[in-house]
Formats: C-alpha cells, sequence, structure tokens
C-alpha cells in the first residue's frame, strides 16, 4: 500500500502588488509633473563702513574708486572708475588688471542713489569673477 | 507518524505600505515647503561668479527689499528704524558681537540704491560691517 503523503496546506507567498504599483506610479507621475527645479543662490560679499569712518577723500591706503551711476533703460552698465567713465566690457578689463597685480587691494564701490541693486550686483559679480575680496560699498550722497 | 506541520508566516502589508507613501509624501511636502521661506516676489540679479549657498546659518538675518522699496524680514514689512532697533537687539543678544549676526541682503534687481541704503544704514547703525549681497548664481526654471 502506498504511503499517504500529507502536504502541508499553506498557500506560497502571496501579495497583490496591483494597487501598490498604481499608487507608486500615480505618486511617480505627480511628482514629476509639480517638481521645478531650484534655484542655485549665491552671496556677494562687502563691506558697508559705517558713516563716521568712512572717510573717502584721504584713504589711508591707495584705493580703486569705482562710482555707479544711475543708467538709462537698456544700458548695460555706466561706471566711473578713478574719474573714468567706462562702460561694462572695460571696467572687466581692469578689475582683470586689478586683480593679477593685488587681489587684496581695497575697493570702494560708490552708488549713486537713483543706480539700481542689479548694477551693483553685477559689479560685485565681477569682482568675484576675479577674487577680488576687499569690497567696501558706500552711498553717494548726490544723484 | 504525521509530520508536524510548521508555521507559515503571514503578514498584511497593506498598512504598512501606506504608512511608507504617507511619510514619503510627508517629507516631500515638507522640504519643498522650508525652500519657499524666499520671498518670490524678488527677481535677483543673476551673479554666477558668487560664493554659492550651501548650508544655511541660523543666525542669518535675511532682509528683504522689495521692487517698491519696502524692507522686509521674513516677509513682515517693517521700516528702516524697526530694523535698526531689531539688528541692535539682535548683536546684544550675540554678547554685542556684530560679526556673529550674518546678514544677507535680498534686494529686487531694478529697486534702486537709495532704497537698499535705508537697510544698509540700519546695518550700519548696529555695528554690522559684512553684508552678504544676494544673488542668483544658476536659475532652475
Amino acid at each position: 500500500m502506498a504511503r499517504k503523503r500529507y502536504k502541508a496546506d499553506h498557500h506560497p507567498g502571496e501579495l497583490n502588488l496591483t494597487a501598490m504599483i498604481d499608487v507608486a506610479f500615480q505618486l511617480l507621475s505627480f511628482f514629476l509633473l509639480a517638481i521645478k527645479p531650484v534655484d542655485v543662490f549665491a552671496n556677494l560679499d562687502a563691506f558697508r563702513p559705517s558713516p563716521e569712518k568712512t572717510n573717502v577723500s584721504t584713504p589711508s591706503a591707495p584705493m580703486i574708486k569705482i562710482m555707479v551711476l544711475p543708467m538709462n533703460p537698456g544700458e548695460s552698465g555706466v561706471y566711473v572708475l578713478n574719474d573714468t567713465p567706462m562702460t561694462t566690457p572695460q571696467m572687466e578689463s581692469r578689475l582683470k588688471k586689478y586683480a593679477d597685480t593685488d587681489p587684496t587691494q581695497t575697493i570702494l564701490i560708490m552708488c549713486a542713489k537713483r543706480s539700481t541693486h542689479k548694477q551693483l550686483v553685477e559689479l560685485l559679480d565681477k569682482c568675484a569673477k576675479y577674487k577680488l575680496t576687499n569690497l567696501s560699498v558706500v552711498s553717494s550722497a548726490g544723484i | 507518524m504525521r509530520k508536524q506541520e510548521e508555521p507559515y508566516l503571514t503578514g498584511n502589508l497593506t498598512a504598512m505600505i501606506d504608512v511608507v507613501f504617507q511619510l514619503i509624501i510627508f517629507f516631500v511636502c515638507a522640504i519643498s515647503m522650508q525652500n519657499n521661506t524666499n520671498d518670490d516676489s524678488i527677481t535677483l540679479t543673476l551673479a554666477p561668479n558668487g560664493t554659492e549657498v550651501k548650508a544655511k546659518d541660523p543666525r542669518e538675518v535675511k532682509i528683504d527689499v522689495h521692487k517698491d522699496g519696502t524692507l522686509s524680514i521674513a516677509q513682515q514689512p517693517i521700516s528702516p528704524s524697526l530694523l535698526g532697533s531689531i539688528l541692535k537687539k539682535t548683536v546684544a543678544d550675540y554678547g554685542g558681537n556684530p560679526d556673529a549676526v550674518p546678514i544677507i541682503l535680498r534686494g529686487d534687481e531694478s529697486v534702486l540704491h537709495e532704497k537698499i541704503q535705508g537697510a544698509l544704514d540700519a546695518c550700519s547703525e548696529a555695528g554690522i560691517v559684512k553684508i552678504k549681497f544676494a544673488a542668483l548664481k544658476e536659475k532652475g526654471s
């Protein structure tokens, strides 16, 4: 007589994954559509000397003085470097020259009241490009 | 003799998977909310050569200068005189050390310098001389 074998009375492991996969794809689609690339922020360091300590007329060390003037719409930037008016590309080449000589020299940036913040930030960015780190920002009394 | 049946382990994973998805959704939403603390109405100037902001300093004070010249901290409008008082108090809280209070000035690109000057003067009043001007290194969208 053949021996009767008892099979274990259990089911193989079953898990219905359909619903989970559905939800996973829903979430994936949602985040792919909803997500937007994040902006990368940067900081541009500068010093703001307090008014009583600022003495522009008698600097203790040789100083590069850049004045940021108000510009008309459409202009790229109007700067005056040590009393010489110049455009952004001219300014950039001069900054490169200064950086090659001594990147630690003080640059005094004087902003006219009617100049835009964009002009200042663009100038600080150009200085950062040539690793000019000793920057002071002051506000011009006139214009 | 009948062989003793081994117990078969089963578990209902549905609840666990539900919770896992809930947690994923919670963290994804929380992270995006954390990134939105900056005021989006301010258009920052593009500065590809600036130092990239990698870590956030918990001490930092972000001053927003809007297109119309209004100042705000944490999206709360503020006058230049009140800003000066707040900065003075903050410096005093850090033992009178102005260098312990990093200032990040987020000015709209079109705002005139005379409006920025108000915020800068408030910093000077509090003895803060180091200013970080916020800019966009890379535009995401």
